[in-house]
């Protein structure tokens, strides 16, 4: 992974103690309702069996993906990624079709559907707080986490920062860090003690979900000129047959009346 | 709207326009509800479920029951298949209309359907929703072009029909590459859904399957459509004509099913077939009644040969097929797994079942197409190759 100033940040579950602080402070620094949060946490309860019981939560956001899914599927071209990181969102742009929230395999993007057209309704979802990290300040939600669940830096670091913490206990996590290769690899590196699934994150190869669907796109020029020049041929050669068909026949017809004409 | 009632007030409107002028009026209410208060307060549509009933019947549907006007086009212009000109106008008309509808509803659909035209001026070309988009509003111009002949004549302004038949080949050629693109790029808007789409469903080559199957639901469309003009526009069904059209289904359903299971054979996804639950019933329904039922059927030539048979038959391909759309774009879908704790924003509908208000504006929709298709068959000569036909046998 070549990794220039690339932002990302690592949110470990077993430093998470469910107090949803970065929710509040995600929507007082962005300004956002309280019940439009760009943050959400989700816990999975309590499991197993007294007295060896678990307990998890995960803080979701955007995974600020490597290789967003969003933008190749947005028709318009209103998400960009940031060369440092953030996946951003243009609402200028949007038409609304929702096709992003489609392609996402977080289901990050979340859509107004409580608006009208005069209140407009648009996508949300997390911006990395460019507006903090261009000033060299962290993200709201890492500023103002008590447990460190949240830290942020250089991908690059993080991700030798996350394999450390997993190679120092590695009977407190899975071995695995979450999001290092997952869809392309992502700036959202998750750790966790308990399977990834249970956090309520999709087991993902490591290409992208949008792959495919480029590769297909990438025919359709070729496709369309070929066809086209194959439609025509067609046309032409089916022409020109009929055309020759009726001559024959019309050949014929006047050979006939000659002959006809000759025995009289 | 207005013009419309105008014109069947003086004709003595019947029951079944008057039935669809106020499924038209409601749909056109819910729409204005939808423009002041959103999405939201008329559907169960939610992050949850973004898209779902619209999508799968307005877009999935409304394309594919269109693609017999591109097949009529191919099969009169590009093959001089001439005898098969009556079915032409009649397909082209269904075609232009239905396109009509997509647009429409997806103007409902759309968060911001006054921004539709942004799709001309920022082009992100990795989008498939993209090349759709430019296909749809390409082809609809294109469709207008090849039903002008058709109105002009009705206005009478022979010069001007002849003028466009004289130059329709371009149009007739753009107009197939145009329906082969977003027929299939239909299926590849699902391609970046590897997490999310049912793996019976779910493969690279959905492009392919949804082109060949748009095939078969555009003859079942003309076949279905002649057979229901005939009888309330009491016109003559050329019956004989269905039968030699009738012959593509077993190539067409034949070669649909060979890709289906080639393709579930090299994904090894065979197993699915019988142990997903209700994704295996889902599946085997579209596929008994949308394929290998009609295959066997319309491989019996008596059974093509009688109107009923045509008739029903047709219906069950268009059945099949269309369960095939809404298994892809909705049925098979699965977001990410509600979470345990879920802000509000996300606990509306997890579980989803489109509204009544969602289901009759698509209802409204459909039978203002309904209604335009019987009021260009009344004023328009739509049918008139047939008619003529008629009276001269």
């Amino acid at each position: 992974m070549a990794d220039i100033q690339h932002k990302a940040f690592i949110f470990d579950a077993t430093r998470c103690i469910d107090c949803r602080a970065c929710m509040v402070a995600c929507s007082v620094e962005n300004k956002i309702d309280m019940d439009k949060t760009r943050i959400w946490v989700s816990g999975i309860g309590m499991k197993g069996q007294f007295p060896n019981l678990t307990r998890a939560s995960m803080v979701y956001h955007c995974m600020h993906c490597n290789e967003p899914d969003c933008l190749s599927a947005c028709p318009v071209g209103a998400y960009s990624k940031r060369i440092d990181g953030p996946v951003l969102y243009n609402p200028t742009k949007c038409i609304g079709c929702r096709y992003c929230m489609n392609a996402c395999p977080f289901g990050v993007p979340h859509f107004d559907f409580d608006k009208g057209l005069l209140q407009g309704a648009f996508i949300d979802k997390c911006t990395m707080c460019p507006q903090r990290i261009d000033i060299g300040l962290q993200p709201a939600c890492v500023a103002t986490c008590p447990t460190n669940a949240l830290v942020f830096g250089e991908r690059a670091d993080l991700v030798a920062e996350a394999h450390a913490r997993i190679q120092a206990h590695p009977d407190r996590y899975v071995n695995h860090v979450y999001g290092e290769f997952e869809n392309g690899g992502t700036s959202y590196l998750i750790l966790s003690h308990v399977p990834f699934t249970e956090l309520g994150l999709p087991p993902l190869t490591e290409r992208p979900v949008k792959e495919v669907s480029e590769e297909v796109m990438g025919f359709t020029i070729p496709f369309a000129l070929s066809w086209a020049a194959v439609l025509s041929g067609t046309a032409m050669a089916v022409h020109w047959f009929n055309k020759r068909k009726e001559a024959i026949a019309a050949e014929k017809e006047a050979k006939a009346k000659q002959l006809e004409e000759a025995d009289k | 709207m207005k013009m419309q009632i105008a014109i069947n007030k003086r004709l003595h409107i019947g029951l079944l326009p008057l039935i669809l002028l106020v499924l038209m009026g409601i749909a056109f209410v819910i729409a204005m509800v939808r423009y002041i208060y959103g999405i939201g307060a008329i559907s169960n549509l939610s992050n949850s479920y973004p898209w779902a009933f619209w999508i799968s019947f307005d877009l999935f549907t409304g394309v594919a029951i269109s693609s017999g006007g591109f097949l009529m086009a191919a099969t009169v212009y590009i093959f001089e298949l001439k005898q098969f000109k009556p079915l032409l106008r009649p397909s082209i008309l269904t075609a232009f209309l239905g396109y009509i509808m997509v647009v429409i509803a997806l103007l409902v659909d759309l968060g911001h359907p006054e921004r539709i035209w942004y799709m001309l001026i920022h082009m992100n070309g990795t989008s498939v929703l993209l090349e759709i988009g430019l296909c749809v509003m390409t082809y609809l111009t294109v469709l207008a072009i090849e039903f002008a002949p058709v109105l002009f004549e009705g206005l009478k302004w022979q010069k001007f029909a002849n003028l466009i038949h004289r130059f329709i080949m371009p149009f007739v050629i753009l107009g197939v590459v145009l329906s082969t693109l977003h027929q299939s790029s239909l299926g590849s808007l699902l391609i970046i859904q590897p997490a999310k789409l049912f793996p019976l469903w779910w493969t690279p080559i959905l492009p392919v399957l949804f082109f060949v199957s748009a095939i078969s639901i555009g003859l079942s469309m003309i076949i279905f459509e002649s057979t229901l003009s005939a009888r309330y526009f009491k016109l003559g069904l050329e019956t004989h004509l269905l039968e030699k059209l009738a012959r593509a289904y077993p190539f067409v359903l034949g070669l649909y099913l060979v890709i289906k299971f080639t393709q579930l054979t090299l994904a090894h996804s065979l197993g699915l077939l019988f142990t997903s639950g209700l994704m295996s019933v889902l599946f085997w329904t579209e596929i008994l009644v949308g394929a290998l039922i009609p295959l066997v059927l319309f491989s019996i030539r008596k059974f093509r040969q009688s109107a009923r048979g045509q008739f029903y038959g047709a219906i069950m391909v268009l059945l099949g097929m269309i369960l095939n759309r809404f298994d892809v774009s909705w049925f098979g879908v699965k977001h990410p797994d509600p979470l345990t704790y879920i802000p509000t924003f996300m606990a509306n509908n997890v579980h989803y079942f489109p509204s009544l208000p969602e289901v009759l504006v698509s209802v409204g929709i459909f039978s203002g197409g309904i209604l335009a298709f019987g009021l260009a068959v009344k004023y328009l000569p739509v049918f008139e190759t047939e008619q003529h036909h008629d009276r001269a046998s």
